[in-house]
């Protein structure tokens, strides 16, 4: 009954012709204009784009940022994974929906609570300054601090998901069978704990890296223009200068991490269904 | 054994980051006072009835609601019969079919919308809101697709052609038989689509304009103007409002089982 | 029309794309038969059931019920029931939804309606289910409502697909007596295709046996069980010890064997089931290499210059023992004349 391919094509094109035209088309060519000057096909866009020393500035400060989120969200993360892991099954659901939880909030909720905190008036300073450890409020906006601050909180908690599910799928008896057999906490973690559950890490850290990297609403509302970012420069140099082609450029960039970044997890999870 | 206390504390921290900021602007938005501060200086529902009287964050309220609602359907009337197709035939070029479906999710959103203003809006004079609403049908797709695939993956196809047996046509058969047991998918994915519609911010970016504004982008903007608490009285509103509906859909379809 | 052509493939040939699993197959099924469609998995037994059901389109041919060629009528107007394999009950339906089903797509309603659908409960014994959703039945169950289902729709002919395979042997045994009465009773034309030889023979007026693609015997149970025609037949309802003939001599694999007698004339393979070995004495010798005590028999392997051999004796005389040398005949009065061979 299902041996039509007339009826397939005739269900399928719509969808697909539509994600080509309204959305790889425009992108694509979009992709294109970083490559032409004029009538011909140039990398020179490129050369010109990474030879001025604010773009190599924003460019390392994005990729720099998104690694240390990584870093930071994997370090924080196993050690909140373990624990809920340990928790009993009750605990356990409540603790992950609420580790969940944020993730349903607009980003934009989730950045601007920061303002508040990090303020010249906010929280931490009005802090800081009753127990005496400053004098004045010290500046924490628009800093990479905040940033980095914001972004972590931003994807901290798919980190924390996706190596629940690994430790989960890590064998029970491994680690106390290390225990015994005399290593202590830090080789337990080297040893055992990391290899078994090395692909959530993996998962985890492309969506987070990738995330970080394309972020824009953190950066925009942490960062301001003194701290820019990859997409909040792309949108600066479109707004302030019309500039495509810069725009094109950075856009490229990001979509070959984003895209890598994909291919990577696709991969990973094709070799674990395999098993 | 220094574990016992470990696992607590590290999970109050990491909870108390995570959400902490979110009490923190609840508690800002209750604020009697002008500014922005937390503590707040007394409590207050000012700012929030206040929210309601903003003329733009009405307006652009609508207009995110439009654009979920719409999208979602939208996406949901080309994602379905796709998924149906790609679960039930043997389509040549199915994984092809699949990435060139699924790839909005890889883009980011600033891109759409950049490249949409640049050859749909400016060249052919579409409407913003026309633009918009393509972008946000776009980036929906992928999830109507995917939650319903899995669906329809789960379903046997013989009750089709039993119910075909029986008498009924093939579209007959869709609708009496296929789409009573996919509903819970498909209604988990318009609540997907919905609430990532609503809560995205880049591809809106450069697809705003006189009027026509999504609510997140009109925050963004009313905060480089004033610094008073109703836009965390909005964030607050709006959190809640998402928070409501994942709630209620977890509580009556089980609904982490889709996603 | 006579009715022993209800039913007729009239050079039905099937195929996935360039690949044909039925070539030109030509069948004639009488009205009321209950008819099996028996053979290995691939054969294309259920290819040639789901062509008559019309979820599959034929290359070529046509197919004929009660004098009406239905070769390109759509399945949903095709007066043929099928049950399922698995049963296919529509899950957010309960069983009297389920049965009701294809009434009320034609339209059936009221009092009519529930009518039919009680009958329908009442031949399966289901009456007091019908309230019940379908996850809530056993395997047993389900299938009656499935049958139920179909029968009420009152089809020419029923098609079943492996209609005992998914149940345990307690519930074979009352659902093939089911199945049997509900067709003598209401005389419908009922095929249903099965890979199981015990089932075919058990229920069936009438076997077809299929191997790849093609019909190799046509017969009734005690035909099909004493006098196959084919060596794949003969292997198929049991007689283990099959071999070919060449000039008259059973071929082996090392060359040809004297027979202890003469074959029929036009016969091109001999086959014997084990109770038909005599053992103890014979032209031919071999070693026993297995034994094993089946309740009434005993069954012996024996190693043989012929190939290996399945013989089997009455349990009650004595056992004889691994690794001895015994001698034993294949009495060609005994043997199924075969006259097709290579199938194998």
């Amino acid at each position: 009954m299902f041996q039509n391919r007339a009826e397939a094509f005739a269900l399928v094109l719509p969808a697909a012709i539509f994600a080509a035209v309204v959305f790889l088309a425009p992108v694509l060519i979009l992709l294109s204009e970083g490559f032409r000057s004029g009538d011909s096909w140039t990398i020179q866009a490129y050369i010109d784009f990474f030879s001025q020393s604010l773009n190599q500035t924003v460019f390392l400060r994005t990729l720099k940022l998104a690694a240390l989120v990584t870093a930071a969200s994997a370090v924080i993360g196993y050690a909140a994974a373990f624990a809920i892991v340990n928790l009993p099954p009750k605990g356990k659901g409540r603790i992950t929906g609420l580790v969940v939880l944020p993730l349903m909030i607009s980003p934009v909720a989730r950045t601007y609570a920061w303002l508040v905190i990090l303020g010249r008036t906010g929280f931490v300073n009005k802090a800081l300054v009753a127990v005496g450890l400053s004098d004045e409020p010290i500046r924490f906006l628009f800093t990479e601090t905040a940033v980095f601050i914001g972004l972590l909180q931003l994807f901290l908690p798919l980190m924390i998901i996706s190596l629940i599910s690994a430790l989960e799928n890590m064998p029970r008896d491994a680690v106390p069978a290390a225990r015994v057999l005399g290593a202590n906490w830090l080789q337990v973690f080297t040893k055992v704990i990391l290899p078994l559950t090395k692909e959530g890490l993996v998962i985890g850290g492309t969506l987070v890296f990738t995330g970080s990297m394309t972020a824009y609403i953190t950066p925009a509302i942490l960062g301001g223009s003194k701290v820019l970012m990859l997409e909040t420069l792309l949108y600066q140099r479109v707004t302030v200068a019309n500039d495509f082609v810069s725009a094109s450029v950075i856009a490229l960039i990001l979509i070959v991490m984003a895209f890598a970044a994909n291919l990577l997890l696709k991969r990973l999870a094709t070799a674990r269904n395999k098993r | 054994m220094t574990n016992k206390l470990f696992s607590p504390i590290i999970l109050l921290l990491v909870l108390a980051f995570l959400i902490g900021p979110f009490l923190i602007i609840i508690a800002a938005s209750l604020s009697a006072g002008e500014t922005l501060a937390f503590p707040p200086q007394g409590l207050s529902l000012r700012w929030v009835l206040k929210v309601f009287e903003v003329e733009s964050f009405r307006a652009s309220f609508g207009i995110s609601m439009f654009l979920a609602i719409g999208g979602t359907l939208a996406a949901l009337i080309l994602g379905i019969p796709a998924s149906y197709a790609l679960s039930r035939y043997k389509v040549p070029g199915a994984e092809t079919i699949r990435t060139i479906v699924s790839s909005p999710i890889i883009v980011p959103g600033i891109i759409v919308g950049l490249a949409l203003l640049r050859y749909f809006v400016v060249p052919f004079n579409f409407g913003i809101l026309f633009a918009l609403f393509l972008a946000h049908t776009a980036l929906i797709l992928p999830y109507a697709v995917r939650v319903v695939s899995a669906s329809l993956n789960n379903l046997r196809s013989d009750i089709e052609e039993a119910a075909v047996l029986l008498g009924s046509s093939r579209i007959g058969a869709f609708f009496r038989v296929v789409m009573p047991n996919i509903r819970g998918g498909i209604l988990a994915a318009f609540i997907l689509g919905f609430v990532t519609s609503f809560n995205q911010v880049p591809v809106s970016l450069f697809l705003s304009g006189p009027g026509v504004r999504t609510l997140p982008i009109d925050m963004l903007a009313y905060m480089e103007i004033t610094y008073d608490p109703s836009v965390a009285a909005l964030s607050a509103l709006l959190a809640f409002m998402s928070l409501g509906i994942v709630f209620l859909a977890e509580r009556f379809l089980g609904f982490s089982r889709y996603v | 029309m006579s009715d022993a052509r209800f039913l007729c493939l009239e050079k039905l040939t099937l195929s996935y794309g360039k690949n044909v699993a039925v070539p030109e197959m030509d069948l004639d099924i009488g009205k009321g038969e209950l008819v099996a469609l028996l053979g290995p998995s691939g054969c294309g037994k259920t290819t040639t059931m789901r062509a008559i059901a019309g979820l599959m389109e034929p290359s070529s041919g046509k197919i004929i019920l009660d004098n009406v060629d239905i070769t390109r009528t759509p399945a949903n107007k095709r007066p043929v029931g099928l049950v399922f394999q698995s049963y296919a009950l529509f899950p957010h339906l309960n069983v009297y939804e389920n049965v009701a089903f294809g009434l009320k797509l034609m339209g059936v309603r009221g009092k009519e309606l529930d009518d039919k659908v009680q009958e329908g409960l009442r031949t399966v014994g289901l009456s007091k289910f019908a309230t019940r959703k379908p996850a809530e039945l056993s395997g047993g169950q389900q299938q009656r409502v499935s049958l139920a289902r179909s029968m009420v729709m009152e089809p020419k002919v029923l098609l079943l697909d492996e209609p005992l395979s998914n149940l345990d042997a307690r519930l074979r045994l009352e659902m093939r007596t089911e199945l049997q009465r509900v067709q003598k009773e209401s005389g419908v034309t009922m095929i249903f295709v099965t890979h199981d030889q015990v089932e075919a023979l058990a229920m069936a007026d009438r076997i077809i046996v299929m191997l790849d693609g093609h019909i190799e015997q046509i017969g009734t149970p005690e035909d099909i069980y004493n006098r196959p025609v084919s060596d794949f037949v003969a292997d198929f309802v049991g007689f283990e010890n099959v071999f070919a003939l060449e000039n008259g001599k059973l071929k082996t694999a090392t060359g040809t064997v004297e027979l202890s007698g003469t074959a029929p004339l036009d016969a091109k393979g001999l086959a014997w089931r084990p109770s038909m070995v005599s053992l103890g004495s014979g032209p031919f010798e071999g070693t026993i290499r297995g034994t094993s005590f089946a309740g009434g028999t005993r069954e012996y392997l024996l190693d043989t210059p012929l190939g290996p051999i399945k013989a089997e004796c009455d349990a009650s005389l004595p056992a004889h023992e691994f690794g001895s040398v015994l001698k034993f005949d294949l009495p060609v009065s005994q043997a199924a004349p075969l006259s097709r061979v290579g199938s194998l």
